[in-house]
């Protein structure tokens, strides 16, 4: 590619430069794993018999996990639609029925959230879904009745009724979508088909009370290009707007500007920890000393968790844009990612990013003419989980042990090789150039007062739809798993939720009502984290899931200080004997003890955290650990499980 | 395990095989004069029998022409501007032999001029460096707490009954190596295990055999 010059990149994004007729498939590491790639084949080679001009990209995942691999087809003339759960079979359909025949496939769509309350055109599709979680299913039922009734009118050709994969309504009954206009319909019944027949099809009216007028809860800004572009394009990356706000800070921004707008946008650490992100700049940049460095963590080991995993690979360039305006801000000449060896697709496409980047003269020396240099190189973690910690990560770039060091000194005073140096998650980054595009004040406008943004969570466990999710902080633990992502799999009881990992705790169902906020969540004795969300049943024993997870810190402790060390092998034995039903009498208060001392005096935030998920376990469901002491082993397990949630005591809400 | 490695119609001379070169050329062609062409299963037990020999043989040159001070000493080169460069080259030799062989990393002690200690501590700190020489098959169950609570616990304990042995090792003939991983960041298709590379989703514990027949080629269950 040539180089780019900062015109180039100030021209309006030609988005129309896709065709009319195009496919997208989900090609990241969970859509491979379930056939992507076999699919995406079946495109491509079919493409060229259509007669018609069909584009086929492979790009990022669009969220919709539970439903890889996922391919989304623009037909012209059509509406478009995403395809879940898409095997080659259901591609030649695709092929066949939707691509020629202009029809669209039973049992496969993911419904579109941006749902309208308007209808804008004839309708041409109506799909159906019963969204019930239990009992039997009376989507065929529907589709079959609406299609019967619509021959009686004489619409039969003109509205073609299809049986949805998801609709992203739960729990409201038979739904029914209308394409193109996207306007629900929510607990439809058998009687109500014939007035919406009638009534909406035919007179184009709503009906009042089946109209579903909550508006999608997601606000897809990091995500905003994951399953649109091909993330192994420069030029793709480029239509889409990509390096825009890179273009603008190099433009006219002075570096204390940036650090400005970032500060107006109020955007926080998304590792975790929730630093605010132009503190860190600012203080990086203050420092006189040079080189400064600016480090993408991307080593992300929440079991659990994949949004950085999903970002990176779906996004590469907006994430390498916001480690360049980052290393601007504060005039760091060279970054790092760190990115975990176990995502070879990440650090792939990463490598491929940069590698463009720098042909395209975004990277390299005197960027688009500007007089800054910058440049980036991938540095692979080795599989310890520690490493995500920001001093253990800088040691395991310098080629040591990933072991913590005591802070202060920040890395923002000495950090990598000694130098200041800004460390930012992958998620953060990402954020940046959009902050810069659109302005802090708009970023600002979501969230809550302290907590301000988006965040990526990936909501995952026993959840009916397992998904990646970006929502406004603020929003509720109760919105985002039954709202967004459908509730308890299988009907049953919601016991808690999981946030943030081994160093966050669990919300007991009681809580759920709790928004989500970096001060909310501290105070209930977990962590926002790095934005995993583990939907646990009535049948999780929490005793369990407490040893489950003390069992990784254990396994991760990097061994340098005793309170992580031995505090957390010696809870482990403790929980292990607890829960073979030898526990004894005061082990609880034992357990206790050992807690506040790993979360006073540990070096580091693994064992500052370890004690967390044992401690809100403990806080929650207290009973479920007595059981074992007082009743026996199948005692307990029979009271811990397949049971609903106790309501937490009043002093659960207490401060830490 | 493939039907084929038990079944006793293996002719009784392959054992002198393994040790005669000749002698094995000798009995293909009697097996071939005899059947009209060579039987797979007799075929697959020879080619992995040679594969074995080939392997042990390869040790055997780098020992003698000290091919790992070559190789290091590239790996070296290579990364000499690099600041913090252990962790690159370990990468490297991990990738290529698929563990770090005490030999090699003797020599990368030599080559960079620090002790071997350093190395090793490098090396037994993170999981993803190995010491022992990989099964020829891998099977990795993900217990990420996403697939902890949607059954990887049966899956394990299904796997360690069919392979009889302990996550983190290999069976007694090198030919499976189970292991346990953090989260493979599959979350939306729990529990999953990865086969050689590929990641399979809900697994249900009675597929486990399924996923140890090597030459599996059915794709992950959507």
């Amino acid at each position: 590619m040539t180089k780019l010059t900062l015109a180039d990149l100030q021209k309006p994004a030609a988005v129309t430069a896709t065709g009319l007729n195009w496919v997208r498939v989900s090609m990241d590491t969970g859509g491979i794993a379930a056939g992507a790639d076999e699919v995406c084949a079946v495109l491509e080679k079919e493409a060229g018999t259509l007669g018609f001009p069909l584009e086929v990209r492979r790009v990022g995942t669009l969220g919709y996990s539970f439903a890889d691999p996922l391919v989304e087809v623009a037909r012209q003339g059509m509406s478009t639609v995403v395809y879940g759960q898409v095997d080659a079979a259901a591609a030649r359909l695709i092929i066949k029925e939707h691509l020629i025949g202009r029809r669209l496939l039973d049992d496969h769509i993911v419904a579109s959230r941006a749902r309208s309350t308007t209808l804008d055109g004839p309708t041409t599709a109506i799909l159906v879904k019963d969204t019930a979680g239990e009992g039997g299913d009376k989507t065929q039922f529907f589709q079959f009745s609406l299609i019967e009734d619509l021959k009686r009118r004489g619409l039969q050709d003109k509205v073609q009724v299809v049986r949805a994969l998801d609709l992203g309504v739960y729990d409201k009954g038979v739904a029914v979508q209308f394409l193109p206009s996207r306007v629900t319909y929510v607990n439809v019944l058998a009687a109500d088909i014939a007035k919406i027949v009638d009534t909406t099809l035919r007179s184009k009216k709503l009906i009042d009370n089946l109209l579903y007028r909550v508006p999608d809860k997601q606000v897809r800004i990091v995500l905003r290009h994951c399953g649109a572009i091909d993330p192994e394009s420069l030029p793709n990356s480029l239509q889409h707007g990509v390096y825009r706000g890179l273009a603008r800070v190099l433009a006219g921004m002075k570096p204390a500007e940036v650090i400005a707008e970032m500060k107006v946008s109020g955007l926080r650490g998304r590792g975790g920890a929730g630093f605010p992100t132009w503190m860190k700049w600012h203080l990086t940049a203050e420092v006189a000393r040079e080189p400064r460095y600016i480090i993408c963590n991307g080593d992300e080991g929440d079991p659990g968790a994949y949004m950085d995993r999903s970002v990176l690979e779906g996004d590469p360039h907006s994430v390498l844009e916001g480690m360049i305006i980052a290393a601007y801000a504060i005039g760091a000449m060279r970054g790092y990612f760190y990115i975990r060896a176990e995502y070879p697709l990440a650090v792939h496409r990463v490598e491929k990013a940069i590698a463009d980047a720098r042909e395209a003269g975004l990277l390299g020396d005197n960027i688009l003419g500007s007089g800054f240099s910058f440049d980036a190189k991938v540095r692979l973690g080795a599989g310890a989980f520690v490493c995500g910690e920001e001093t253990a990560l800088i040691a395991s770039i310098e080629g040591k042990r990933g072991s913590p060091s005591p802070r202060p000194p920040y890395p923002s005073v000495r950090g990598l090789f000694g130098q200041p140096t800004a460390i930012n998650n992958v998620e953060t980054l990402a954020a940046v150039p959009e902050i810069i595009v659109r302005g802090g004040a708009w970023y600002a406008g979501f969230g809550t007062e302290k907590s301000r943004g988006t965040k990526v969570f990936a909501v995952t466990g026993k959840v009916r739809n397992a998904q990646l999710v970006e929502v406004p902080l603020g929003i509720t633990l109760r919105e985002t798993v039954f709202e967004l992502c459908g509730g308890v799999l299988g009907g049953k009881a919601i016991k808690a939720v999981q946030t943030g990992g081994p160093s966050g705790g669990v919300i007991p169902e009681p809580l759920l009502d709790t928004q989500v906020t970096y001060e909310t969540l501290q105070q209930l004795g977990s962590i926002m984290g790095s934005g995993g969300m583990i939907v646990m049943d009535q049948d999780d024993s929490m005793v369990e899931v407490s040893r489950f997870y003390l069992r990784f810190c254990v396994d991760e402790s990097c061994g340098k200080c005793a309170p992580c060390r031995i505090g957390g092998y010696q809870m482990l034995q403790i929980l292990n004997r607890l829960s073979r039903g030898r526990g004894e009498p005061d082990d609880l208060e034992r357990i206790r003890a050992i807690c506040k001392a790993m979360q006073k005096a540990s070096l580091c935030g693994l064992g500052q955290g370890a004690p967390n998920p044992v401690l809100t376990s403990l806080r929650h469901f207290e009973s479920e650990f007595k059981a074992y002491l007082e009743g026996g082993v199948t005692y307990a397990r029979k009271m811990s499980t397949n049971r609903p949630a106790e309501p937490a005591p009043a002093a659960a809400t207490a401060t830490v | 395990m493939p039907a084929e490695k038990t079944t006793p119609e293996l002719p009784a001379q392959l054992g002198s095989w393994k040790d005669e070169e000749t002698a094995l050329l000798e009995s293909l062609e009697q097996i071939e004069h005899k059947h009209g062409f060579i039987p797979r299963h007799i075929a697959e037990e020879i080619s992995r029998v040679l594969e074995v020999k080939l392997e042990r043989l390869r040790q055997l040159q780098t020992k003698v022409e000290s091919n790992v001070r070559k190789e290091v000493d590239a790996l070296v080169e290579k990364w000499k501007n690099e600041e913090g460069s252990l962790i690159l080259i370990l990468h490297e030799i991990q990738n290529q032999h698929g563990y770090v062989p005490r030999e090699v990393a003797m020599e990368v002690a030599d080559a960079l001029d620090i002790g071997l200690a350093r190395i090793y501590e490098v090396i037994t700190f993170y999981h993803y460096f190995q010491l022992k020489p990989p099964g020829r098959h891998n099977m990795a169950v993900c217990m990420g707490t996403a697939c902890y609570l949607k059954g990887a616990p049966a899956l394990l304990t299904e796997a360690k009954n069919q392979l009889k042995i302990e996550e983190g090792n290999t069976t007694p003939d090198r030919e499976w190596h189970l292991d346990v991983v953090r989260c493979i960041g599959c979350c939306g298709m729990s529990p999953a295990m990865v086969v050689d590379g590929k990641v399979h989703g809900r697994v249900k514990p009675g597929e486990v055999t399924q996923r140890l027949t090597p030459a599996q080629t059915t794709k992950a269950t959507p």
